[in-house]
């Protein structure tokens, strides 16, 4: 009872009192010092690197301060923004921000459109990412999200066990996949072939874009999957990619199950990997050493499609302005960011400090980028893969949606509860149904 | 004279609990109320009234029908478990010659510890390659996925809440049995009644005030799960564990829906309020039959 009650209080409270705090003060103070409010992603490194930025502008432009503070993740990222902008608090940029929260926030007018503001064009061509912003257009036409890093997720493969089972480098098609699941079946009844854990049978939205959206852009060459409020989904290779998941739940070879580390412990052979996972197993699993024994691919693809063209998902984030700031703070801000990115230095220290991919056109062209992959030669991959990677859908809905994907389609196959046609059919008419609403 | 001054006193002391009730929990019940009637996500700058329609997607919703039933099912798990074990251990307890309250104080610690600390260690304890999962595989041929199969994941949050409340229903619930007179087991024993009748005719009985609190409060807390949901499952597989609070959360914070979340805190205090209210009444006849009320 008490907690029923206080649950309604946290949300209300969160709604109103926010709501009711003060709406900041003027944009200027006494002395003339602009300050900007800067909230970065809640992860050391990256905060690290942008306080280092803000100390560097602080020496050269004394006129404008920059408060970097982390996100709180109270519940998550997002409802602290979400409270902040209610409120009245909101800062006046924050990084770590994806193409689908951007989109909610955008549709409530709560972002200002970058493309709109006379830096934007001296931004994009000095950081040189006029290709790669290209695919964060929102649908209404607006670049409200300036995308940071562009991390092109991919497969990692534990290279010692498929050794052992006769494979001397990671299978790439949808058929060579299934045979060596059977081949480690055979020989390994306890290992998995996809070794990811329960994540696959958890309708959670963000999760499609680890196992779902991965496979998918790889089938469809990245085909759109919804573009504006219309499901523009690739069915035959959305059918064929489930049908790729079905036949390797049918030979048990899928751990859908909570497990720990299942890639690094050797129980699965394959899970999508990302550049954040390197300093996690630094510490913790220093016996893993790229090229050694594991190694790092795209998706496999279907038997059709040319593995060296596969597509993947583009975990990806970026800073964005919000309109609620005083125009003279987002004239400020936009200015920061430009300094920032007017000097390549920037991003090869936030490659060096995050392993992240800055999103930038000329990534494996500049030495120093390519110092850093030497330096950290898994990172390569990963540098060269930036251009395949397709960003997650922009529609405001995108988490109602892709609980849809979850739970009409991808969670079921996962336990084997539906053939891949009807569970194609079952997800497209549910998303249709919600884009219409 | 006096009176008035008294008066005056009084709401003199009463007012910091008014004030702040006033502030935190009226203010924004009303608001909330005003919500629940409105499409807004409280970040636009406009927003429409749209008069009961969130109420009627929500009663139509999957996700708000789960909660409901799973709040339930939770009930029918939970309190049984938790008053059987914390009785247990006041009886237990109680029986001990020295070193009562050291023991109390033991069973009460998981009431202090972090839903988000014992969730993760459970998480753990039943990952598919724990040791506990590796042996009942190897030597049973056993694999369970607990957490992804309704039943057991259902069981599981129910077990970690019972875990952590046993210890601090069981320091009421002592309390209670000290309270007994003992001239009254004393009358008993010299009547030769045995163990068994004791405990059913004499000690539940006369327990009744303690554990009336304790009933009516475990039977609250299935109406306020969150933690335990939000860290094992999410509210799955497929709504199995999807409370209340659950679908508060992720309609107010992962879809930015506010005024449909309103909307669902508003049913979701509606059917606590009903429910807590047969309850008792209930309790409070069970306590009439045996003289208490």
């Amino acid at each position: 009872m008490k907690k029923k009650l206080s649950l309604i209080l946290a949300l209300t409270m969160v709604f109103s009192v926010l709501a009711g705090c003060a709406k900041g003060g003027g944009a200027e103070s006494a002395d003339g010092v602009t300050t900007i409010e800067f909230w970065a992603a809640p992860n050391p490194t990256q905060q690290a690197f942008w306080q280092e930025m803000a100390d560097k502008y602080a020496a050269v432009n004394p006129k404008v301060k920059v408060n970097v503070s982390a996100i709180k993740e109270s519940p998550s990222s997002e409802a602290s923004i979400q409270a902040a902008i209610a409120g009245g608090n909101a800062p006046t940029i924050s990084e770590n921000i994806n193409r689908g929260f951007a989109a909610q926030l955008s549709n409530s007018k709560a972002l200002v459109a970058l493309d709109e503001l006379p830096q934007f064009k001296e931004i994009v061509e000095k950081r040189n990412m006029t290709e790669t912003i290209k695919p964060w257009e929102f649908a209404d036409g607006h670049q409200y999200v300036l995308p940071i890093y562009s991390n092109p997720m991919l497969i990692g493969w534990r290279t010692d066990i498929l050794k052992e089972i006769g494979y001397n480098e990671p299978p790439k098609t949808y058929s060579e996949v299934l045979d060596a699941a059977k081949k480690l079946k055979a020989k390994y009844p306890d290992k998995f072939m996809w070794g990811k854990g329960a994540d696959l049978a958890d309708p959670t939205a963000w999760k499609r874009w680890f196992d779902f959206f991965i496979l998918y852009n790889a089938a469809s060459d990245g085909n759109k999957f919804i573009e504006g409020s219309n499901f523009v989904g690739d069915e035959k290779a959305g059918v064929e990619m489930l049908t790729f998941v079905s036949d390797l739940v049918k030979e048990k070879a899928v751990l859908a199950k909570q497990a720990t580390d299942p890639f690094e412990t050797g129980l699965g052979v394959f899970t999508d990997i990302g550049p954040w996972t390197f300093d996690m197993w630094k510490e913790k699993y220093p016996e893993l050493k790229f090229k050694e024994n594991y190694d790092l691919t795209l998706p496999p693809v279907p038997d059709n499609v040319d593995p060296a063209n596969s597509k993947t998902y583009a975990d990806a984030k970026g800073l964005v302005i919000f309109a609620g700031a005083p125009k003279e703070k987002q004239e400020a801000a936009a200015e920061f960011l430009k300094w920032v990115y007017s000097d390549s230095a920037n991003d090869v220290a936030w490659f060096e400090k995050t392993n992240l991919p800055p999103a930038r056109d000329d990534l494996m062209e500049l030495q120093a980028f390519k110092d850093v992959v030497a330096e950290k030669p898994e990172l390569g991959p990963f540098a060269e893969a930036v251009s395949k990677a397709v960003p997650s859908i922009d529609n405001p809905r995108f988490n109602e949606l892709q609980t849809l994907i979850g739970s009409e389609a991808f969670n079921k196959i996962v336990r084997g509860e539906i053939d891949p046609q009807t569970a194609w059919d079952n997800m497209k008419k549910a998303i249709e149904g919600e884009l219409q609403q | 004279m006096i009176d008035k001054q008294n008066n005056r006193l009084g709401w003199l002391f009463a007012s910091p609990y008014l004030i702040y009730g006033l502030i935190f929990f009226i203010g924004p019940l009303i608001w909330s109320f005003y919500l629940a009637f409105t499409n807004w996500d409280l970040i636009a700058p406009t927003y429409d009234f749209v008069g009961l329609k969130n109420f009627t997607k929500a009663l139509a919703s999957p996700g708000v029908q789960a909660s409901f039933w799973v709040t339930y099912k939770f009930m029918m798990l939970f309190v049984p478990l938790v008053t059987v074990m914390s009785l247990a251990v006041a009886v237990l307890v109680q029986g001990l010659p020295k070193f009562k309250s050291l023991y109390l104080i033991g069973f009460f610690l998981p009431y202090l510890s972090s839903g988000v600390v014992s969730s993760l260690i459970a998480k753990g304890f039943l990952s598919y390659n724990s040791p506990v999962n590796n042996f009942l595989r190897n030597t049973f041929g056993l694999d369970i996925d607990w957490l992804g199969t309704p039943i057991s994941a259902l069981a599981i949050v129910g077990i970690i809440l019972a875990w952590k409340f046993t210890g601090y229903y069981a320091l009421i619930l002592t309390s209670g049995l000290e309270s007994i007179d003992r001239e009254v087991y004393e009358a008993a024993a010299i009547d030769g009644v045995t163990n068994r009748q004791r405990f059913w005719r004499i000690t539940l009985p006369l327990l009744y005030p303690a554990l009336y609190t304790t009933l009516i409060l475990s039977f609250g807390v299935t109406f306020g799960i969150f933690t335990e949901v939000y860290q094992l499952t999410g509210g799955g597989p497929n709504y199995a564990t999807n409370t209340w609070q659950m679908e508060i959360y992720s309609q107010a914070f992962k879809n930015l829906q506010a005024g449909y979340a309103s909307a669902i805190a508003i049913m979701a205090s509606v059917v606590t309020f009903i429910s807590i209210f047969v309850i008792r009444k209930l309790l409070e006849g069970w306590g009439k039959r045996n003289g208490w009320v």
